[in-house]
């Protein structure tokens, strides 16, 4: 059973959902480091995108990569309009104030889709040249599965870049040590944290596209559960730290299919409660995850 | 004769319990029963979320112990040899009262709450979160792969309907009454004192972690007897019935009510039961073109969490207590402000960003 | 400052208080005076009350809704026809939002506030566990539209009926017709670990499947909402010799996902499974992979079947889109056969009631005849095997009980 294609499949296999999650974790962490929000609604951003890159899809007829834009523009433009409305002023409220409207906007685009769009599963078909499968030494993947992994280290690396070299950038990071120095300094504060959760929603958005591309498949709460793991990832990296993000991102995706992969069905039933008591454990050996920087008492 | 006060409003609860009992129909015996419960588990919430400042995610598992063990302690030694034939013969045998299966499950959940707190409770924030949704998950995974106990997902179906009134809010008045004790106490200073300032509590001598444990313990011990209370309502317990959506709704309860006040969380569960309850009349009432709007009352329930969050985000009641509010307005008992909560709501609203 | 945020807490409160008033008015004041207007004899008769207990909202939706679209086209035909005993049918249709608190509150409103005389609904088990037991209670009957655990009427009580068949008959004759007709010796088995129901059926399976002289070869666990497959599939690919038949035991959400994935990753046996992969999900996300898919279930919607065919076309006129899955078939059966009761006691009083549905002989449903036999609450219906191929459904076979 254990042959080198058996594992190397596996291992392709992690990658890629890994890949998703990455991006989904990483969309979580950069409100978190600003703001302090467990973003409950993140994962139905992914909804919300795959949805709409579906409009695009048939409705249109877009090219896929148009497909793809357009829904990362439209959330981007939905999460600022969200931190607008329901974050905004909450500002030096209470922290779980945010996370428990986070939960309602949760509700709302789960319900709100419910009733509009029903909850049937609606069918995501991708051009026949991006499922087209490629086979080569024993192992199989489709060009989707390559494209999602591409596209997810691109879309890492350059937010990387951005939070590394661009002035917003750096006023992100200010952001997320210290809003009030960072406000005190002269920097507009309200649009730094207005673009993060864009960029947040927008890579929610590309998440949600390549999720339901890969699995063909779209409903009202599919983005519910990957973005509760992600929170997961997240801190198993270290949250609002964005290297830890991704780390933790591909961790999960490589504990959830290795589980699978080579533990009998009698224990890998066990598969989700052994991704948390991993959690555990990285949380109380490193209590700031594998990444995070010690955080300093916040009384 | 002033210590006799108290003892008013839980007469008269229990009266209106009975009478309700004998009165009303099943439906709005069981809405109210679906009140008690919830208040149970908000106060019980209260306890960690508000009271010693620990955000926690977990309630879930803790009724999900108490459900499972009722269940499996009250249910008929017959019906205990068609259903779980698998459970060891010292288990398989006994057929305990309700209560006393209440408290054994609570004490479980205690238990629990006390070993996996000792790890857990070196977190903080949300990370303490996240560890006690792990927790959920966990106790959820094993309800459901524990098939000798728990039939899988099957569930246990056919317990014995216990839950009355009179139990259900004969348990929600014990409930509420040691919780008020608790955090009138020294002890609830103490705990109080650990939310707003840890470093200043240590060094006026509170033990923080055996402060912040007990708080967790409490509260898992109060989540079991929802738990159990709720599995004898529903009468078939199955490992999804103890889901993230249920503690969200505690969740938003104990806020919406106002964290660190329970007379808040009382009020939170009172609303979060009757609106989506009395909502769900108008989805039909208002069908547009024939097509009932399902749907439309968790949708409304969600605006009005967000409405209140945003108009008034330390919740309904802020930090303060029935007595305290009408007093302020005049009527009953004056009552003595405490020093602590006055502090805890100035820096509640002191509190900045970042 | 106490005093101000006092009152304003006040104010909010009295809000509240106001709004949780205007929404506990009765609900019969605020509904829309029901149609009674084209009453053919009797002006005055009182409306039949019937309940339609579906989980509308929430994980089940997707087959619930269906559902009760079935219910209430059935309600319109007959109230179109003159209604049953000379008085309409009003369906209290409230949903159970996939919440067994929800659930069974919505079954104790329907009972004691709208006074209904019967219960129809509710496609899981886990469902029908907690509310039929309170339609037990009251002694007001309960149909289970699609719940297909074998002991639930046993479970539950002499009040509540299956119009489905059970599970142990479609998972026998999907085993029977992968032994028989598709000359399978062995299987491969992925179980959803999360359903009663999908547990239920690998069982079924297993023990027919084995107990005719076939082989499991490898048999995987998953969860419902797992969307990846992955590492399942790369297991089965690792075996040698491959399995003959993929026995997939999933609920619809899952049944197009893992086809779609299987086909992907060039595993090319038949996939077999049973009415949980009743759902034009297959052929949508699947596409053209979607070959050799063989599953056991009520109805096939390209039976030529008249009475099949009728209720094909009147669901398409009504919704503007045929029926999404076998559960719309069972919704509109189990409001008919209800009906039918009511029309054989000659009175709507729930006792009646029930013993005329206990009495059901030869009952001419879209999803196959239904006959209670002396005791049992379980019909001995007819399964149908469908076969899904370049994206097309078509029947292959019934098979008798």
């Amino acid at each position: 059973m254990l042959t080198p294609s058996y594992v190397a499949q596996q291992v392709i296999n992690a990658l890629n959902i890994g890949s998703i999650y990455a991006l989904v974790a990483i969309g979580l962490t950069v409100v978190y480091g600003i703001l302090r929000l467990i973003n409950f609604a993140h994962g139905d951003m992914m909804t919300v995108g795959a949805y709409v890159a579906l409009a695009a899809l048939t409705a249109l007829a877009m090219p896929a990569v148009a497909a793809l834009l357009i829904a990362m523009l439209v959330v981007s433009a939905l999460g600022i309009v969200i931190e607008r409305l329901a974050y905004r002023p909450l500002r030096g409220a209470p922290e779980v104030a945010m996370l428990i409207t986070s939960l309602a906007i949760s509700s709302l685009i789960q319900n709100g889709a419910t009733m509009t769009l029903t909850a049937q599963p609606r069918p995501v078909r991708l051009p026949a040249e991006l499922t087209q499968r490629i086979s080569a030494l024993g192992l199989s993947f489709a060009v989707m599965d390559v494209i999602i992994i591409a596209l997810a280290i691109a879309l890492m690396v350059a937010l990387t870049l951005f939070v590394q070299r661009t002035t917003l950038g750096i006023a992100m990071r200010a952001c997320s040590e210290n809003v009030r120095v960072t406000q005190l300094m002269g920097i507009d504060v309200n649009r730094v944290i207005a673009v993060a959760f864009a960029i947040s929603a927008g890579l929610a958005a590309a998440a949600g596209v390549l999720w339901t591309g890969k699995f063909g498949i779209v409903d009202p709460f599919t983005g519910f559960l990957p973005g509760l793991k992600a929170f997961v990832a997240a801190v198993i990296g270290g949250i609002g730290n964005i290297p830890g993000a991704m780390l933790g991102g591909y961790l999960l995706g490589f504990a959830e299919v290795f589980f699978v992969a080579f533990m009998p069905p009698e224990v890998s039933g066990y598969r989700d409660a052994f991704v948390f008591v991993l959690l555990l454990i990285v949380l109380l050996v490193r209590p700031s995850g594998l990444l995070g920087a010690r955080e300093v008492n916040r009384a | 004769m002033k210590r006799l006060v108290p003892l008013i409003p839980i007469a008269v609860v229990m009266g209106l319990a009975g009478l309700a009992q004998s009165a009303l129909n099943d439906y709005y015996q069981r809405i109210l029963a679906v009140i008690a419960i919830n208040v149970i588990l908000a106060v019980s919430l209260n306890l960690t979320n508000g009271y010693s400042g620990d955000f926690s995610l977990g309630h879930a598992a803790f009724m999900a112990i108490g459900a499972y063990t009722s269940a499996i302690l009250t249910l008929p030694v017959r019906m205990k040899a068609v259903v779980l034939p698998d459970l060891p013969p010292w288990l398989g045998q006994v057929e305990l009262p309700f209560a006393v299966a209440v408290v054994i499950g609570s004490g479980l959940a205690a238990l629990v709450a006390f070993i996996v707190g000792i790890p857990v409770l070196r977190l903080r924030g949300h990370y303490l979160a996240v560890a006690t949704l792990g927790l959920m998950v966990i106790v959820q995974v094993i309800a459901l792969n524990w098939q000798p106990f728990t039939r899988g997902a099957r569930g246990i179906n056919g317990l014995p309907p216990f839950t009355t009134l009179l139990w259900a809010y004969g348990w929600m008045l014990v409930t509420i009454a040691v919780i008020w004790r608790i955090v009138h106490s020294s002890f609830g200073r103490a705990m109080m004192a650990v939310r707003e300032d840890e470093l200043a509590a240590a060094c006026r001598g509170v033990p923080i972690f055996r402060t912040r444990l007990l708080a967790f313990v409490c509260g898992a011990l109060f989540a079991s007897i929802a738990g159990a209370l709720w599995a004898h309502l529903i009468t078939a317990i199955t490992p999804s019935s103890f889901s993230f959506l249920i503690t969200f709704n505690v969740v938003a309860m104990v806020v919406i009510g106002g964290s660190g006040s329970i007379t808040g969380s009382v009020i939170g569960a009172v609303l979060m039961t009757l609106l989506p309850e009395l909502l769900r009349r108008f989805e039909t009432a208002l069908a547009i073109g024939g097509q009932p709007l399902y749907g439309l009352s968790q949708i409304v329930v969600a605006l009005m969490m967000l409405g209140v969050m945003l108009f008034r985000p330390q919740g309904l009641m802020g930090r303060r207590e029935l007595p305290e509010v009408l007093a302020a307005m005049g009527i009953g008992v004056p009552t003595r402000p405490s020093r602590v909560e006055a502090a805890g709501e100035k820096t509640a609203q002191a509190q900045t960003p970042g | 400052m106490s005093r101000i945020s006092g009152f304003r807490l006040l104010t909010v409160s009295i809000t509240f208080a106001a709004l949780a008033a205007a929404c506990a008015a009765p609900p019969p004041a605020a509904r829309p005076p029901a149609q009674p207007q084209e009453q053919p004899t009797a002006p005055a008769a009182e409306t039949i009350k019937i309940g339609a207990l579906y989980g509308v909202t929430g994980g089940m939706s997707s087959i619930d809704a269906p559902g009760l679209n079935g219910m209430k086209l059935a309600a319109k035909q007959i109230n179109a026809a003159g209604g049953v005993l000379g008085r309409q049918i009003e369906l209290i249709a409230i949903d159970g939002k996939t919440d067994q608190t929800a659930t069974t509150n919505a079954a104790s409103e329907m009972i004691n506030v709208h006074k209904v005389v019967a219960i129809g609904g509710l496609n899981d088990s886990t469902f029908a566990l907690a509310a039929g037991p309170i339609a037990q209670q009251a002694g007001i009957p309960f149909v289970t539209a699609g719940a297909t655990l074998p002991t639930l009427p046993e479970q539950i009580g002499d009040f509540f009926f299956m119009a489905p068949f059970g599970d142990d008959a479609q998972a026998y004759a999907i085993a029977d017709y992968a032994i028989d007709d598709l000359g399978a010796k062995t299987a491969y088995m992925l179980v959803d670990q999360a359903y009663d129901f999908t547990t239920a059926l690998a069982k079924f399976f297993k023990e027919r499947f084995t107990g005719r002289g076939g082989t499991i070869v490898l048999e995987d666990i998953y969860k419902s909402g797992d969307t990846d497959f992955s590492a399942q599939i790369a297991k089965v690919k690792a075996l040698n010799p491959q399995p003959d038949v993929l026995f997939i035991s999933a609920v619809p959400s899952e049944a197009g996902l893992t086809t779609k994935q299987f086909r992907d990753a060039g595993l090319t046996q038949p996939i077999i499974s049973g009415d949980g992969f009743d759902t034009p999900l297959i052929a949508e996300v699947a596409g053209e992979v979607a070959d050799e898919v063989y599953y056991s279930t009520h109805a096939a919607l390209d039976n030529p079947d008249p009475k099949v065919q009728n209720f094909v076309k009147a669901y398409t006129e009504e919704y503007g889109r045929g029926p999404e899955n076998a559960f719309a078939a069972l919704g509109y059966d189990t409001l008919n056969l209800i009906a039918d009761a009511i029309k054989r006691a000659g009175s709507a009083d729930p006792k009646a009631i029930r013993d005329a549905l206990a009495a059901t002989q030869g009952f001419n449903a879209v999803t196959g005849e239904i006959t209670y036999q002396e005791g049992k609450r379980k019909p001995n219906k007819s399964v149908t095997i469908i076969k899904v191929q370049d994206g097309k459904y078509s029947f292959v076979k019934e098979i008798k009980p």
